[in-house]
């Protein structure tokens, strides 16, 4: 299969902090994939219910069962790139939830399973801040202080933006193939993702900034005699 | 024996045509299916990205050329000489034409996304016919050479 139109026939996406509005929708994405074989269609599809676990997993599995699946599902993904792509968005995954587990303290170290390199370190280096991963990742010994401040939304947006680079390294090493359109349409959804939090932290925003404008004495007492003369 | 190296020397008068087609064939088609992308994703501009998709056929006529000069009765003496030149010049126009409609292909990808960068996206493209009118010029230059 060629990908040459495909390829072409994709928007460019701007860098994750300027995405503010999409510029294709979903539908019309999904129109433009119509063009793959069925069987690429199958690999987007195993390649994004595996990057986006969180948000399309049918049922609670738990974690044991779901590093299960997740490890069969990955032999399943052919392109070797892809596969160590997917691979390390789900190590980050297991890192974050490792921090989260010792966080909440209900569980320990022999309880906690993730996928990747890094899970027997993680279960030997419990207690050092950064599971003793300094210096082979740095961003963790960033995002740590961040995650006990329960700064989440802030440690989302720094590994979405490592994601994101990891995604375009890929998709420009790789010319018009499957490889393009997969990393592609993951940045798609990295991009959407990040957009509809926007819209959801505004409209918390706005909700909050209505209550404390409401609680204030001087609308309280403005609303209150607005009602008595409409009663 | 005689009948191969003939053989061969037809090769080699047909050859700078047959395959600096054959390359312009893939080269016009990748490039082609990558400007049919860009027309989905564009406004204006189209007739440029179709433009740029025939870069890949001027090796067809470079082959034609060649061809020609190559053109002459075939002996045993100069069946040999012929096949060579012939032969080895098509390759070239093949390749140089596939990797020209690659490069085309990568042209109308950026120039879709910033097209103030159209002309510079297609020095890759020019630099690659380059090489083909390399080959193609000392192709009629050594072609010369060869007993009438």
């Amino acid at each position: 299969m060629s990908y040459y139109t495909l390829v072409t026939a994709l928007p460019d996406l701007p860098t994750l902090a300027k995405c503010k509005q999409m510029p294709i929708s979903r539908i019309a994405l999904d129109r433009r994939l119509t063009m793959l074989t069925d069987e690429d269609q199958q690999q987007l599809k195993l390649a994004e219910s595996l990057y986006y676990f969180g948000s399309k997993q049918p049922e609670m599995l738990s974690d044991q069962k779901l590093v299960y699946q997740w490890q069969y599902q990955l032999t399943q993904i052919e392109s070797e790139e892809i596969r160590q792509c997917i691979q390390s968005r789900l190590e980050w995954q297991s890192l974050l939830a490792a921090l989260r587990q010792r966080q909440q303290g209900d569980k320990g170290p022999e309880q906690f399973y993730g996928l990747g390199r890094w899970t027997m370190r993680i279960r030997q280096h419990w207690h050092e801040p950064a599971f003793g991963l300094e210096t082979a990742l740095p961003l963790l010994a960033e995002l740590q202080p961040l995650m006990q401040k329960g700064a989440a939304g802030e440690v989302e947006r720094q590994v979405n933006n490592w994601l994101w680079q990891n995604l375009l390294r890929i998709e420009r090493s790789h010319h018009f193939s499957i490889e393009t359109v997969i990393c592609f349409v993951l940045r798609w959804g990295l991009a959407e993702k990040q957009i509809q939090n926007d819209a959801d932290q505004a409209l918390e925003a706005f909700e909050s900034m209505a209550e404390v404008l409401i609680d204030a004495p001087v609308i309280r007492e403005h609303i209150e005699s607005a009602f008595e003369e409409l009663s | 024996m005689d009948n191969l190296i003939l053989a061969l020397g037809w090769a080699g008068l047909y050859g700078p045509m047959a395959m600096g087609a054959i390359g312009s064939m893939i080269g016009c088609s990748l490039a082609g299916q990558a400007a049919a992308g860009a027309l989905l994703e564009t406004e204006t501009g189209h007739g440029r990205y179709i433009g740029i998709s025939a870069m890949p056929s001027s090796q067809s006529i470079y082959g034609i050329v060649v061809m020609f000069a190559l053109n002459r009765e075939l002996t045993l003496g100069n069946a040999p000489g012929l096949a060579a030149i012939g032969l080895l010049c098509g390759l070239a126009l093949m390749f140089s034409a596939i990797y020209q409609g690659r490069s085309c292909a990568s042209a109308i990808n950026v120039s879709k996304i910033r097209p103030e960068i159209f002309g510079m996206s297609l020095a890759p493209a020019a630099i690659v016919e380059g090489f083909a009118v390399f080959a193609f010029i000392f192709a009629l230059v050594i072609s010369a050479g060869v007993p009438a």
